[in-house]
């Protein structure tokens, strides 16, 4: 749905996007994180067809960055970082102008179904200036969706909002994902991340990594298990003699077991442990969060820089 | 067509929400069709006959500076806003060209301009029409008609094209309000030429004023549509 091919934007002798290289399928959610100035909104502006790139080769949803700009812009729908509403027209206003710009063939019936959606059906002759902060982040993202784009683009779609409304965009958005929509999101919050991409990219000017949240946490730190003990057991992990164990720390009464297929080694490791006398009170897997994943990454990048 | 129409509309509804546009456009009809009428009423006793022209030549000559000064507020708030509200981005997302933004905007502050300054035209025709008899036949003259119809379309055109050009550097509207309002030189030039040479106006003048708007007008608004451009907006306007 989306591909990127050397994808680069400088402006003067600044160099915002490196050489991105990316294949997004049709229906997933792409998680784009970076930090503030890493070049993301340069990377969706250019793939939504708002600035040329200075090198390389893209498609969104087959249309060739560039040669159909137009056609793109068609079939995209892009929240920005900011709502970007008129203040001064109303909720449905805002909407039926959106929609009319996207050639939608009857906008303000789209633009009934969306707010009745959203749960803006009420507002929708206030002026956008008057809605709360939330009801205009879903009045923006509403604009996105007018159209039925097969490809949005979400910037910090949750920034600023309390956690019910927070939580009503997150479950929009696993609507969206439902509904086969490509969605390319820009987040800083990185448990929205975790919770919602099927993939991740981590992005400073140029591509650091990138795979789904699972895939990326067992490339960089294997796969634990991590056993509560109801009491100590000194010496046990040296006794622990499974050749499919990689490596165990232990810690206050907690042994962390490397191991390369949990779901089949965890098993026979409980029995070997009991064997050896261990009481165990849980068995867990060992979770590192995306969040220390992310600095731990970004830290090894700045070093890199 | 269709999104050139929804952009005018737009523009129109916030332009009548905006107290500030609403206040730009009307008072100053308001007051010029008053002091014109006004005027009229008192050259009506004036028994030199120089005077009389010229006191009639500067109430018409009203008519050509609405057209320069109406579109500048709905021009600088059309643009500028769109900076204030953030919603440039959203609406150059959508399908819509750069030389139909520009027509949109260019357009939804021209025909305000026009239909203000020839109702107001109007209005004046009928007051002095009821309080003096109307305008003698010798000033009211077939060059200062094609003035008033022919020029204001070039003078409200020039004035957009300006505003345009300087909006797009300035995101405070007042400042690019204060910088826009050299855009009516065009229309004050001729105001200082007719008064001086106290004579009336004659279709050379007119034609000669309208060529050399024309020039300008082509010019501003080449520069203008170059600074229309989706990156450049996004990427520098500020």
């Amino acid at each position: 749905m989306i591909t990127a091919d050397g994808l680069t934007r400088r402006f003067g002798e600044r160099t915002a996007v490196d050489q991105l290289d990316l294949e997004i399928p049709r229906g997933e959610v792409f998680g784009f994180l970076g930090p503030n100035g890493a070049g993301k909104t340069t990377t969706v502006r250019m793939l939504s067809a708002l600035i040329a790139p200075s090198a390389g080769r893209a498609t969104v949803a087959g249309r060739r960055l560039g040669a159909e700009n137009q056609a793109i812009r068609s079939c995209v729908g892009v929240l920005t970082e900011t709502p970007g509403l008129y203040k001064r027209l109303s909720a449905i206003d805002n909407l039926v102008f959106f929609g009319r710009l996207q050639g939608v063939p009857n906008p303000r019936a789209a633009a009934e179904r969306y707010l009745r959606l959203f749960g803006l059906w009420e507002r929708r002759d206030d002026p956008a200036g008057s809605l709360s902060k939330g009801m205009r982040q879903k009045l923006a993202i509403a604009r996105a969706l007018l159209h039925e784009p097969e490809v949005v683009f979400l910037d910090e779609p949750t920034a600023g909002l309390d956690p019910e409304a927070a939580k009503s965009v997150r479950e929009l958005i696993e609507t969206l994902r439902s509904n086969e929509r490509t969605i390319f999101l820009c987040t800083h919050n990185l448990a929205e991340a975790d919770r919602l991409c099927d993939r991740i990219a981590l992005f400073k000017t140029r591509l650091v990594t990138v795979g789904s949240p699972e895939a990326l946490r067992e490339e960089r730190y294997g796969r634990k298990t991590v056993v509560r003990l109801a009491r100590e057991a000194p010496g046990i992990e040296r006794a622990l003699d499974l050749p499919f164990v990689r490596g165990v720390e232990s810690g206050d009464r907690e042994l962390v077991v490397s191991l390369g297929d949990p779901a089949t080694e965890n098993p026979i490791l409980v029995r070997r442990l009991v064997e050896l006398g261990a009481e165990i009170q849980f068995v867990s897997e060992w979770r590192v969060s995306l969040e220390e994943m992310y600095l731990d990454l970004m830290e090894g990048e700045n070093g890199a820089d | 067509m269709e999104r050139i129409s929804a952009l005018l509309q737009k523009e129109w509804r916030e332009s009548l929400r905006n107290k500030m546009v609403l206040f730009g456009v009307a008072v100053l009809p308001l007051i010029l069709v008053g002091s014109s009428i006004y005027m009229m009423t008192v050259g009506a006793e004036v028994d030199d006959p120089i005077g009389e022209i010229v006191l009639f030549n500067t109430t018409l000559m009203y008519f050509l500076l609405l057209p320069a000064i109406i579109p500048l507020a709905i021009a600088v708030y059309s643009i500028v806003g769109e900076k204030e509200q953030s919603t440039l981005e959203p609406l150059l997302a959508t399908p819509l060209t750069d030389l139909e933004l520009f027509l949109g905007k260019a357009v939804a502050s021209v025909i305000p301009a026009l239909v203000v300054n020839w109702v107001s035209f109007g209005i004046f025709l009928l007051a002095t029409k009821l309080l003096v008899g109307g305008i003698p036949i010798q000033t009211l003259t077939a060059p200062w008609l094609a003035a008033i119809f022919g020029l204001s379309p070039l003078l409200a055109l020039f004035s957009v094209g300006v505003t345009m050009l300087i909006s797009s550097r300035a995101s405070d509207a007042r400042a690019a309000y204060q910088f826009s309002s050299f855009a009516i030189l065009p229309a004050l030039i001729p105001l200082i030429i007719y008064s001086t040479r106290q004579t009336l106006v004659d279709l050379r003048l007119v034609a000669l004023q309208g060529g050399l708007l024309a020039v300008a007008c082509a010019v501003i608004l080449f520069f203008a549509v170059k600074v229309f451009r989706r990156e450049q907006i996004l990427t520098r306007w500020k």
